[in-house]
C-alpha cells in the first residue's frame, strides 16, 4: 500500500511540479514555521483521507513550478489551491495503483494551514517522509 | 482561424497552467474564457460563442456531468467539443461521457503535450502549428 503511495508521490511530483523527492528514513517530521496541509477525502467501503503536509517554502516552490512563474509571483491563495489539486492527484493516482478505482469516491479537497510554534502538526497512522530541497515533505493515508 | 476556448475547473491555478498550455502551444487563441463549475459555464455560454470545452469532472454546485447533460441539451451548443482534463479514472463513469457527451479525456496529472495533441486531434485540419517553431519549446 505505501509502496503505491510512494510511487504516486513520484509521479505527480515529477510530472506537476517538476520536483524530484527523496524518501526520508527519518522518524521525527519535524516542519519549521508556517506549514500547510491538504488532504483529498476518499469515499467507499472504508472511508479514509490521503493528504500532504508541506513547510510554506516548498509550497511556493511548488505553485511556481506547476505555474510557470517566480516564486515572488505565487498569491496565498493559489498556494493553497495548488496543494489541494496536488493532494487530490496523489490520492487518484493511489487509487489507480491500488486497483481500487472503481470502488472508492474522490470527496473535493480541503486544506489546512499551521504555525509551526504552536506544533499541531501530528504524525500520521500511515505516512512517508520524502526529503526535496532541504525541505520535509509527509504523505499520509489515515482512516476517517 | 483564432479559437474560443473555455476552461471549466474548480482551481484556479489548474485553469491558469492549462491557458498556459495553450498559449506555449501555439493555438490561435481568441478568447479564453474561465469557469469554476458547471453554471459558471452555462452562462458563460449563453453569452459568448465558444469553439471547444476543456472541462474538469468533480466540482462544488454543478459538476462536469450536469454540466455536459445541460449543454448537450441545448441545440446550440451540442456540437461544441469537449475534452475531459480529470484525476477521475473509473470506467464506468468516464466511458458513457466519452461515449456521448465528450470527444477527449486526459487524465490527471498530466503532460502539457498531452494537451496539445489532444486538441489538435479534435480541431483536426483547423490547427496546424509549425512544429518547427515549436520544436525545442519547454513543454
Amino acid at each position: 500500500m505505501l509502496e503505491n503511495l510512494k510511487a504516486a508521490t513520484f509521479e505527480i511530483f515529477e510530472t506537476m511540479f517538476f520536483l524530484f523527492p527523496e524518501s526520508s528514513d527519518g522518524h521525527d517530521c519535524l516542519f519549521d514555521g508556517c506549514v500547510l496541509q491538504a488532504w483529498s477525502p476518499v469515499a467507499g467501503s472504508k472511508s479514509f483521507r490521503v493528504g500532504l503536509t508541506v513547510p510554506l517554502p516548498l509550497a511556493r516552490k511548488m505553485a511556481a513550478n506547476f505555474l510557470g512563474l517566480g516564486e515572488e509571483e505565487v498569491e496565498s491563495a493559489t498556494l493553497t489551491d495548488i496543494l489541494r489539486e496536488a493532494a487530490t492527484m496523489v490520492a487518484g493516482n493511489f487509487l489507480s495503483r491500488e486497483g481500487a478505482s472503481a470502488a472508492f469516491r474522490l470527496a473535493p479537497p480541503q486544506s489546512v494551514q499551521f504555525d509551526g510554534e504552536t506544533r499541531k502538526w501530528q504524525q500520521h497512522a500511515h505516512y512517508l517522509l520524502f526529503s526535496l530541497d532541504n525541505h520535509n515533505l509527509e504523505v499520509f493515508l489515515e482512516r476517517t | 482561424m483564432a479559437y474560443n476556448v473555455l476552461i471549466v475547473d474548480d482551481s484556479a491555478a489548474m485553469r491558469m497552467l492549462i491557458s498556459k498550455v495553450l498559449d506555449i502551444a501555439r493555438f490561435d487563441i481568441g478568447a479564453c474564457f474561465e469557469a469554476g463549475n458547471g453554471q459558471e459555464a452555462l452562462k458563460i455560454l449563453e453569452n459568448n460563442w465558444v469553439d471547444i470545452i476543456i472541462c474538469d469532472l468533480h466540482m462544488p454546485e454543478m459538476d462536469g456531468a450536469a454540466f455536459l447533460e445541460a449543454m448537450r441539451a441545448h441545440k446550440l451548443w451540442r456540437s461544441i467539443p469537449v475534452v475531459l482534463v480529470t484525476t477521475e479514472s473509473r470506467e464506468y463513469v468516464v466511458s458513457p461521457l466519452l461515449k456521448h457527451l465528450a470527444q477527449g479525456y486526459i487524465k490527471k496529472p498530466f503532460r502539457p503535450e498531452t494537451i496539445r495533441s489532444q486538441l489538435a486531434a479534435i480541431l483536426g485540419e483547423a490547427y496546424r502549428p509549425d512544429v518547427r517553431e515549436l520544436e525545442g519549446r519547454d513543454f
